[in-house]
């Protein structure tokens, strides 16, 4: 019991014991939020999803911690002590946006994202284009596609450049990337299974779950040519 | 009596009970670690507009019917410690119990939401916004594990009438993670 009247105490000086919240109203709040945060990105306006999904959580947490966690009652210095953490937090994020947001700066330029991004986008996904387009530097058109650029920033980083299966990212991975320089692997696999584990990852054809599908980046045509790529490694 | 309790855990400079201070200064430590991964991971949705398209497969629905069933936690868990300031440690424990149970249907559920994924070829080293999707979730999810067992250990006590302050301590830990949660929400399925 006597940790019951020690809280009870305590509650005396941290907490107002006289405040009654109605905790069903709260949750009651929360979930009709809730549901309208679903239901705004519906609409597919970009304004009202970001209002919806991003404004909102910001009121559920907001409700949350005020009348959940009761911080709305406890002293100052808690507050204080938490704001610290916020304050820090944000100046962390804010040091390194200019890295990470930026894809150049006065004195520099970060050539493989923006050759990345290009390789990934394609041609035919609108909004991206027009960010990228509105810069002046890259050029998303589909004479731009090329298998080759688009093998080294895809397939590259295990496969490695020389279609050796030895990328710098491949090397930790159980099975190895498929090397097709080696004829080994070439045995029994025509063209359009490569399409297909372009386009619908290994797994789909029993191999590794490793070798994701890349499907979405590529038209059917891109996709020939990739495989087209890929097939030039193949030793006679 | 409190003649066996270590000074620290009764006294008190600032005047808050030393439990609650510490849960919060666990949570202000918590709000830079989940802060830098969210803040990251939006510098780089914000940076990589081709991200848009490996955000467009996670299942909206899925992240809404978890975020409900959080809600629905902390409610339950904010139940518990009205209870516990009663005096009434069986129905507080109920009420955690009821919490807990939010707490495994929100492990099945992202259990099942994860075996899809990863089934169809969307795993953590597919690319960075996977890579990012599973680090977030799965750091959160490890909260809500850990949330868990030790609503248990607490419910343990309160229904037999003990440690009732602790039932407002592991509520509070609790809030935190359906607050993170309400952030995850939107950025992992909603912003497409």
């Amino acid at each position: 019991m006597s940790e019951n009247t020690e809280h009870n105490a305590h509650h005396g000086d941290g907490h107002d014991d006289g405040h009654h919240v109605n905790y069903f109203k709260i949750y009651a709040t929360l979930v009709v939020l809730f549901l309208i945060s679903v239901a705004g990105p519906e609409l597919g306006i970009r304004w009202v999803t970001l209002i919806t999904a991003f404004g909102i959580a910001v009121v559920k947490a907001n409700l949350v911690i005020n009348n959940f966690m009761h911080l709305k009652w406890e002293k100052r210095l808690m507050k204080w002590m938490l704001a610290t953490s916020v304050i820090l937090m944000f100046l962390m994020v804010a040091g390194i946006s200019p890295d990470v947001l930026n894809h150049e700066g006065r004195n520099w330029e970060n050539v493989a994202t923006r050759e990345w991004i290009a390789a990934q986008m394609g041609d035919d996904h609108g909004e991206g284009e027009e960010t990228m387009l509105a810069e002046g530097e890259v050029e998303a058109e589909p004479a731009g596609f090329s298998a080759a650029s688009s093998f080294g920033t895809v397939c590259a980083t295990c496969h490695g450049a020389g279609g050796a299966g030895d990328g710098p990212a491949g090397a930790a991975l159980d099975p190895r990337p498929a090397s097709f320089v080696d004829p080994a692997f070439w045995e029994g696999r025509d063209r359009d299974r490569i399409i297909t584990v372009i386009r619908d990852g290994a797994a789909s054809v029993g191999g590794s779950a490793l070798m994701a599908p890349w499907g979405a980046l590529y038209t059917e045509e891109q996709l020939e040519q990739m495989a087209d790529y890929v097939m030039s490694f193949r030793p006679e | 009596m409190a003649h066996a309790r270590p000074i620290a855990t009764t006294r008190s400079a600032t005047g808050i009970p030393t439990a609650r201070l510490a849960v919060w200064w666990i949570l202000a430590s918590e709000v830079v670690i989940f802060g830098g991964l969210l803040g990251a991971y939006i510098m780089h949705r914000i940076g990589h507009p081709e991200w848009a398209e490996a955000a467009s497969h996670t299942q909206t629905w899925i992240g809404a019917v978890n975020t409900f069933v959080l809600l629905t936690s902390s409610f339950t868990a904010v139940l518990a410690h009205q209870a516990a300031e009663r005096g009434n440690g069986k129905e507080a424990a109920k009420f955690l119990g009821f919490t807990i149970m939010g707490a495994l249907m929100f492990l099945v559920i992202k259990s099942y939401e994860w075996a899809g994924e990863i089934m169809a070829g969307y795993t953590i080293t597919a690319n960075t916004f996977w890579s990012f999707y599973y680090t977030a979730a799965g750091l959160h999810a490890l909260h809500v594990i850990a949330g868990a067992i030790i609503m248990g250990v607490v419910a343990f006590d309160a229904f037999r009438g003990r440690e009732l302050h602790r039932v407002e301590i592991i509520g509070i830990y609790w809030h935190f993670v359906d607050v993170v949660w309400i952030f995850l929400f939107p950025l992992l399925y909603i912003a497409k």
